[in-house]
């Protein structure tokens, strides 16, 4: 009886072993085939819709990103993502010192405008050390100065179904897909979010971005599109790119980057 | 065979709901370390202060991966940092049959970590307001009192020790472990993970220093899924080794055959004749009893194994009573 209940538990433990070895090598195919089931993303997705609710019920209004202050700066602000743009003209408007560049505000606006580096540098700006968080894990701290973007949307007065703007950029990754991103409105004019023109006290270099780039400090770094040319206000992101609203957004990385 | 009603639906269904969600957040988590499997500690990552890191490196040729720790380098090929796939090996921290998905895709592990981050919180918060509510919380509560008693539960499980020094439904090991995990693991792995999420951060700006900083809560979420996993590594232990498929069984199905474990052997003997000895036996039983009182994991005495006098613990707010099958 002893011996029958000992040889019956080791059977039992082998068993489950053996449930366990296979399990592995079949779990992964299974999540992989899950994770490529759109239905399956569609469910799994429905976490996003809920992530942004919560947060932005939790952020309230007129809270700041938590601020550093200079000793706190990184020695190096790491860049990552696509390398800088390569046309003769990125190349020309950077030797001189972006005289003939401008940012270009349209789509749902009442008036559209051009705005050169000096136009932008003249505007009252905001300054802030602030932490740059990398959708990978890291993270590095820079002191960013810019425009408030609710200071450019005041000035082309966005039009009553504008729910977005989208940053077109000038940047290509190597199949020569041009960056996009986009925000909501109610991101678009929180305090901190800027169009920053300078990194660390200087201009913008060029791997973070130059002349201008985005800062959405309530996001990941994948949001914060660098090399902007223009900004468009639209209503729905669909007809844009793929639709899902951003380069990355087109790979199945979330639009709401809170998290 | 003593059946008792151990586990009510509720507690099954979250335990069932609770060991999925664990596995694919453990799971999706690797692969999300997978993008940048370096650890640091305060608010930044610079590239050389990292105190830990899984990685690869081209060793004349041939792809070699290593887990570094303070500087300590140890030589993990196959394992951590380079994976045998196929021909030939592929550069990766934690092999793709500890991932979800097993390719790799940052986008897909996110999405299955944060949707069962959801279901682990609600269903987490179901388990406790539902087990407050019956009182049954209070059972895996570990008091002082339980500490005292730990060294001599440890003997006990050691073998170094004959008696159990458990008086309650719960041994002061599983207090001590339930414990930990309820007010020390999980809350601290939800607040660093949230300590992570840059629109948290500014919804309490704070909470990135209460750990350290962003890259220190970062550190300490991966350090307690470790925790988690070490937890999940000794409840499956004790498990496999203290009945599995009767602890299977009460956590499929609610019922739990009560042991009726060598101890109570000499009750066979009940029948000698001396009368002496018949009265010291007879005796016997009580003095044990009154040592621990009601017990799921302990013997019952000699009495006949209908006797129901167990089954008020066990059917606390059980939907369907002390209904008993088998």
């Amino acid at each position: 009886m002893t011996k029958s209940a000992i040889s019956r538990r080791n059977l039992l433990v082998r068993a489950a072993q053996g449930i366990g070895l296979l399990a592995m090598s079949g779990c992964e195919k299974v999540f992989d085939s899950l994770s490529q089931n759109s239905t399956v993303q569609t469910i799994l997705e429905a976490a996003e819709q809920g992530n942004r609710r919560v947060q932005r019920v939790l952020t309230g209004e007129d809270k700041l990103a938590q601020e550093f202050s200079e000793k706190d700066i990184s020695p190096k602000f790491r860049s990552n993502g696509n390398p800088p743009p390569i046309t003769m003209e990125y190349a020309e408007d950077a030797r001189n010192q972006w005289a003939k560049w401008r940012l270009e505000i349209g789509g749902l606006v009442k008036q559209p405008g051009q705005f050169s580096l000096t136009d932008l540098r003249a505007m009252p700006s905001r300054t802030q050390i602030t932490r740059h968080d990398c959708v990978e894990g890291w993270s590095v701290i820079g002191k960013w100065k810019g425009v408030q973007l609710q200071l450019l949307l005041k000035q082309v007065t966005p039009t009553p179904d504008a729910r977005y703007v989208v940053f077109r950029c000038m940047d290509t990754d190597d199949s020569g897909a041009l960056y996009y991103e986009s925000i909501d409105l109610t991101d678009a004019v929180h305090p901190q979010t800027l169009l920053a023109y300078e990194l660390n006290g200087q201009p913008l270099p060029v791997e973070n971005g130059a002349p201008l780039r985005l800062r959405v400090e309530n996001q990941l770094g994948y949001k914060h599109a660098k090399y902007i040319r223009s900004l468009e206000l639209v209503s729905g992101l669909e007809k844009i790119g793929q639709g899902k609203g951003g380069y990355w957004e087109d790979q199945g990385y979330e639009w709401y980057a809170g998290i | 065979m003593d059946l008792v009603y151990r586990h009510n639906r509720i507690t099954r269904f979250t335990h069932w709901t609770n060991a999925l969600a664990l596995m694919i957040l453990f799971m999706s988590g690797l692969m999300i370390f997978n993008a940048h499997p370096n650890l640091y500690w305060g608010n930044v990552s610079q590239a050389d202060r990292a105190f830990f890191s899984i990685g690869a490196a081209n060793d004349d040729g041939d792809l070699r991966g290593f887990v570094k720790l303070y500087g300590r380098e140890v030589d993990t090929t196959g394992f951590l940092g380079a994976q045998q796939t196929g021909f030939m090996p592929t550069a990766r921290a934690f092999p793709s049959w500890l991932t979800v998905p097993g390719y790799y895709s940052l986008a897909a592990g996110r999405r299955w970590h944060f949707f069962f981050g959801w279901l682990f919180v609600i269903n987490g918060l179901l388990y406790i307001f539902y087990n407050l509510a019956v009182g049954h919380l209070r059972k895996f509560c570990f008091t002082p009192a339980d500490a005292a008693k730990v060294p001599a539960m440890i003997a006990y499980y050691l073998h170094l020790r004959k008696t159990s020094p458990q008086e309650d439904e719960y041994n002061p090991l599983q207090k001590m472990a339930y414990t930990g995990v309820f007010v020390i693991l999980t809350p601290l792995i939800l607040l660093s993970g949230m300590a992570m999420s840059p629109q948290l951060n500014i919804a309490f700006n704070w909470l990135p220093a209460v750990f350290g900083g962003r890259q220190s809560a970062r550190s300490i979420h991966f350090i307690l899924a470790f925790g988690f996993g070490f937890f999940v590594f000794g409840h499956v232990f004790m498990v496999l080794t203290q009945g599995f498929l009767n602890n299977m069984r009460s956590m499929t199905t609610g019922w739990y055959r009560k042991k009726v474990p060598l101890a109570a052997k000499p009750i066979k003997a009940a029948a000698p004749v001396r009368p002496d000895i018949a009265q010291a036996l007879k005796s016997k039983p009580e003095v044990s009893s009154s040592l621990s009182d009601d017990d799921a994991e302990k013997p019952l005495s000699a009495t006949p194994a209908s006797a129901p006098q167990t089954a008020e613990n066990e059917t606390l707010a059980t939907p369907d009573g002390g209904k008993k099958h088998d």
